[in-house]
């Protein structure tokens, strides 16, 4: 396939695991909830999607496993910042140092010292039937593995819950104005606490992406700061679904330029090319400037007696 | 509640934390197979059984002091400085240059690398520092990119500009330039000395000046210290760039006492470990460097442990990471309006039965 063709595919590969973990991000501080942990709870997830995938077998359970447990260490952040008010974003620190080291913990326990690497069989593309045959552009977006199309699926539900559905208007009032959403009835604790189960969901899904469907195998600190770039992603797709969506695209075509161009380029350290999507996000930022367009009440710890 | 009351908070918390997340530790121990009290004998041994060891312990506290007291001094101005790795790093690449391209060697050599540490540190802070004050970043996101950008920078120059051979890694610091031993028989250099000395200073400026005041004075309320003249913007960008600049220190102090070259891994994970000590110890800079020595010496007491009983020694980064959880809520918890008025019921009887 040319260049371009291959620059697309990699392109689409590569957003996936930010979008994921962006949109976890998202439904996050929608409610309020400003979870800077993403990178921990996507390494635990990609350590338990690898485990289990490499136990059972399955990409599917790994995935499945990987945002379960996700979840569950992501109830840890939930409890202390919704129950005990604890600073969002210390908080969030706590989990991103807390979940790789209990994530790199399990995989030595497991695979003891040994030197081999242990790999697992990615999961397989899937052609969309009729729409594979369209020529260059079938091949490159109808041609991928389920996540992706579930990926997009999700983005397209993002977007019609929050605009157009009164449980999405409901729950964005939590992150605007939790008070006021409680004295209409809302109940803003367990909005918050779905927030956080969808958050550590997505977020381990965007890890276990990367074990499962990208590289075959984990190796500690493979999230690589995506985490944190999907954090900025939020920022730079002004909390939309659509948004979002065009945002991870462009770190994902960083990210897909950097690899095609350290396979071409010799004389150039390949380190610069990896430092392109690091850079890429504190230009996007930069640009973008520090408008705040987001949730208002977003960080700010819910108090109930505070009305 | 009283001030005495809170800051003996700020002592029992991170302390039942500890003690806590260590029993957790012996019951992962348990778990794994190995006898707990015998694990942990082995592992306070290893610590601080001999001088050896508690010279080894040093050794590893020195780079961890310089990162949380890095963590600290910013977050002290309210401002969350994630990216005391780049900075690290930026320093002992620094270094290496001095000590190995420049021909100078003996003091004049440490003096110069450990200044250009702390000048290039204070380069990789001022970025995000800018970045947040003119564009109105967030500036955690910027200085964990920075991180990566920095590590991979430390590749090149391991793999391209400063080769040793055919080995991806740097020449070793020449034995005269390296930073000498405090104590014959004991590992820790005079770059532990240095260390300790900068958290003393640090102290004094922020506890002790009215510039330290003016930046504490920011970083509790930002909009308040506007309203009474301080240049809070200017204090953002100070605290960045010294933060960003104890860090350089540390990294250079790291590459000409301990490490002597830069190899894959050099420095990782020690910008979030310093995080983590700072907000253990309440970001009280002599607190903060008590904390760094505890973590130290259950790393260095780790290995022993595991020679000993064959629990591996990252057992000590799941206590590590437990403690700050386990802190963090538990200061939360105490700050719960529903746990004073407990405390408060709790001292009012106190009283009325002394009284009576």
């Amino acid at each position: 396939m040319s260049f371009i063709g291959n620059l697309i595919l990699a392109t689409v590969r590569m957003a996936m695991p930010i979008l994921f973990i962006a949109l976890g991000e998202l439904y996050s501080e929608r409610a309020g909830m400003v979870n800077i942990g993403l990178e921990g709870l996507a390494a635990i997830g990609s350590l338990v999607g690898f485990l289990m995938c490499f136990i059972t077998g399955s990409t599917w359970l790994g995935i499945l496993c990987g945002a379960l447990v996700a979840v569950l260490v992501n109830m840890i952040y939930a409890f202390a910042t919704i129950n005990l008010c604890a600073d969002h974003t210390v908080y969030g620190m706590a989990m991103n140092i807390f979940a790789p080291a209990l994530a790199s913990f399990i995989y030595r326990v497991y695979f003891g010292k040994g030197s081999e690497l242990s790999q697992i069989t990615l999961m397989k593309g899937i052609g969309i039937p009729v729409l594979k045959d369209i020529p260059f552009i079938g091949a490159l977006l109808f041609n991928q593995t389920p996540m992706v199309y579930i990926a997009i699926l999700l983005v397209i539900v993002t977007v019609i819950f929050f605009s157009k559905t009164r449980a999405g208007l409901n729950y964005r009032a939590v992150g605007e104005n939790p008070q006021a959403a409680a004295t209409l009835g809302i109940n803003v604790i367990r909005t918050k606490y779905i927030a956080c189960v969808l958050c550590g969901a997505l977020s381990g899904i965007g890890g276990a992406y990367l074990t499962t469907c990208y590289s075959n195998t984990y190796t500690e600190g493979n999230i690589a700061g995506r985490g944190f770039i999907a954090l900025a992603a939020v920022i730079f797709g002004r909390w939309s679904g659509v948004g979002i969506l065009i945002a991870c695209l462009f770190f994902g075509f960083c990210d897909a330029l950097q690899i095609r161009l350290q396979v071409m380029s010799i004389g150039v350290p390949y380190q610069f090319f990896q430092m392109i999507p690091y850079v890429a996000t504190v230009l996007a930022l930069t640009i973008i400037g520090g408008r705040k367009l987001g949730p208002k009440a977003a960080g700010k710890p819910y108090r109930k007696e505070q009305r | 509640m009283a001030k005495s009351g809170k800051s003996l908070i700020g002592f029992i918390v991170p302390l039942l934390s500890i003690l806590l997340a260590i029993a957790i530790g012996a019951v992962i121990m348990a778990c794994l197979g190995a006898n707990p009290a015998v694990a942990l004998k082995s592992l306070v041994t290893g610590a601080f059984g001999s001088k050896p060891n508690i010279g080894t312990t040093l050794t590893k506290a020195t780079p961890l002091i310089f990162t949380s007291l890095c963590a600290c001094f910013a977050y002290k101005c309210g401002v969350f400085n994630l990216g005391g790795e780049g900075q690290f790093i930026i320093g002992s690449i620094a270094a290496c240059y001095v000590t190995l391209t420049t021909g100078i060697t003996g003091v004049p050599a440490m003096l110069i690398a450990l200044a250009a540490g702390a000048v290039c540190g204070g380069v990789w802070g001022f970025i995000p520092g800018i970045l947040k004050i003119t564009r109105g970043q967030n500036e955690m996101i910027i200085s964990i990119m920075f991180n990566y950008i920095a590590t991979l920078l430390m590749g090149v120059v391991y793999t391209n500009w400063l080769r040793d051979g055919s080995v991806p890694q740097t020449q070793s610091v020449p034995k005269e330039s390296q930073l000498p031993r405090m104590i014959t028989g004991m590992r820790m250099t005079w770059g532990f000395a240095i260390a300790i000395a900068l958290g003393l200073i640090i102290y004094y400026f922020l506890y002790r000046t009215s510039g330290g005041f003016k930046l504490r004075a920011v970083g509790i309320n930002a909009t308040a210290a506007r309203f009474n003249g301080f240049p809070v913007k200017r204090f953002i960008l100070l605290s960045f760039v010294i933060s960003g600049a104890i860090a350089g220190l540390g990294g250079s102090a790291e590459l000409l006492g301990t490490q002597f070259r830069l190899i894959n891994g050099f420095a990782s994970g020690y910008g979030f470990d310093g995080v983590a000590m700072a907000l253990i110890g309440q970001l009280q800079p002599i607190a903060t460097i008590l904390v760094a020595i505890f973590f130290a010496a259950l790393r260095a007491g780790a290995t022993t442990m595991q020679a000993a009983t064959g629990v591996p020694t990252s057992v000590s980064d799941i206590i590590q990471a437990l403690v700050i959880v386990f802190t963090v809520a538990g200061m939360a918890l105490t700050r719960l309006s529903s746990f004073e008025a407990f405390l408060l019921r709790h001292s009012h009887k106190k009283e009325g039965g002394k009284s009576a």
